[in-house]
């Protein structure tokens, strides 16, 4: 399945912070949901800003433009309000990704378990994100501090909770 | 709310057994990745082994199938320790159940417990009785009310009824020539009897006033 390119991909000054506020805010919103959807489509859930000029989200070859790391800083802080990106350093050169919030992540995983009658069942975190029993399941590959987020938010809710040992955690449905 | 009392009974939801249950289950998928890297080891060395061959280094090449034959053993192993771990998940997932259902079990005899006593034997014996009684007395009610007869009233009756078969004819009125009136069907037909015995019970009366 190849990743469909927005029109704005193939039309040069998307590559560039446009001075006008509102077209600004267009632009940046466009950049927002081109990275979102980009990353989701190949399930990328951390980014780091330098590596991002390379990829091709950022880098078209074709129409040789590229997006400044200034101009990524700008959209990933974009991001960041929106509550779909969190800075892993204080440089903010590396961050993680949330294309899908924790809470839908939580919501997919409970409903996978209740689906197979696993619900008071424990899991290890492995268990979930690269086990067998969830091949071809959205969240199959999830990172862990994604997965575990995720959990959390379940948590809140009162249908998992987590229970950290000595190596490792794991998590029990309710 | 939800969230406040979630937070008390928290601490209470992961028993023991679910403690366990996790530590088998990280102990299975530490295998589980051991098994990966070997297969992988041993894929790796299988193209190896063949390069070797092809390079004319049997010598190496027969060494390094020993090596992988030694790892295909481990892997077997593996394979059966994983599934022994899992049995014992799968064991103690049914005993937890198992626990459940006793517990389910004990928890309705303790009710039937408390609902026997307050429903003990003689106090269902004084509540029959007490409704025998009732019905006894309701039925006493509805013959007075009905004004029917006694057992007394009943045998004088038929004691009068005998004297005065014995004593005389009874008149009895002529037979009707004419034919009758045609009867709509649903018509009940009259009981003679009870008015014959008021009939008859008018002159014990008389008489007993007399």
């Amino acid at each position: 399945m190849s990743f469909e390119w927005p029109w704005q991909y193939n039309f040069p000054p998307f590559f560039t912070l446009q001075p006008n506020v509102d077209t600004r805010q267009k632009q940046l919103a466009a950049w927002c949901s081109l990275t979102l959807s980009y990353c989701r489509h190949r399930k990328l859930y951390t980014l780091d800003v330098m590596e991002a000029q390379e990829s091709p989200v950022f880098n078209n070859k074709k129409i040789e433009r590229k997006l400044s790391v200034e101009a990524i800083q700008v959209v990933f802080e974009e991001l960041r309000k929106k509550g779909n990106l969190e800075w892993m350093d204080k440089n903010k050169t590396r961050c993680l990704i949330m294309w899908r919030r924790p809470e839908e992540w939580g919501k997919l995983i409970y409903q996978w378990v209740s689906r197979n009658g696993m619900v008071n069942s424990v899991f290890t975190l492995y268990e979930l994100s690269n086990g067998d029993d969830t091949e071809g399941e959205e969240f199959h590959g999830l990172e862990e501090w994604m997965l575990l987020r995720s959990l959390q938010a379940l948590q809140t809710e009162g249908k998992a909770e987590i229970i950290t040992m000595d190596d490792g955690k794991g998590v029990k449905f309710f | 709310m939800g969230n406040i009392f979630g937070r008390k009974r928290r601490p209470t939801r992961v028993t023991e057994q679910d403690r366990a249950i996790l530590q088998l289950k990280q102990q299975r998928d530490k295998l589980k990745q051991y098994q990966k890297k070997i297969t992988l080891q041993l894929e790796k060395e299988r193209l190896l082994a063949k390069q070797l061959l092809k390079d004319g280094k049997k010598e190496k090449a027969l060494l390094l199938l020993k090596k992988k034959r030694y790892q295909d053993q481990l892997l077997d192993k593996t394979e059966n320790q994983i599934s022994n771990l899992e049995r014992m998940v799968q064991d103690i997932e049914f005993a937890q159940i198992e626990m459940k259902v006793i517990e389910g079990l004990k928890v309705g005899n303790e009710c039937l417990k408390k609902m026997h006593e307050v429903m003990s034997i003689e106090e269902v014996e004084r509540i029959m009785d007490e409704t025998q009684d009732a019905i006894e007395y309701q039925r006493q009610i509805d013959d007075m009310l009905a004004g029917s007869l006694t057992q007394e009233d009943e045998d004088a009756v038929l004691a009068e009824l005998e004297a005065i078969t014995q004593g005389e004819e009874v008149e009895l009125p002529e037979v009707p020539t004419e034919s009758l009136p045609e009867v709509p069907e649903e018509e009940p037909e009259p009981e003679p009897e009870p008015e014959r015995e008021r009939a008859k019970k008018q002159p014990e009366r008389e008489m007993l006033a007399a």
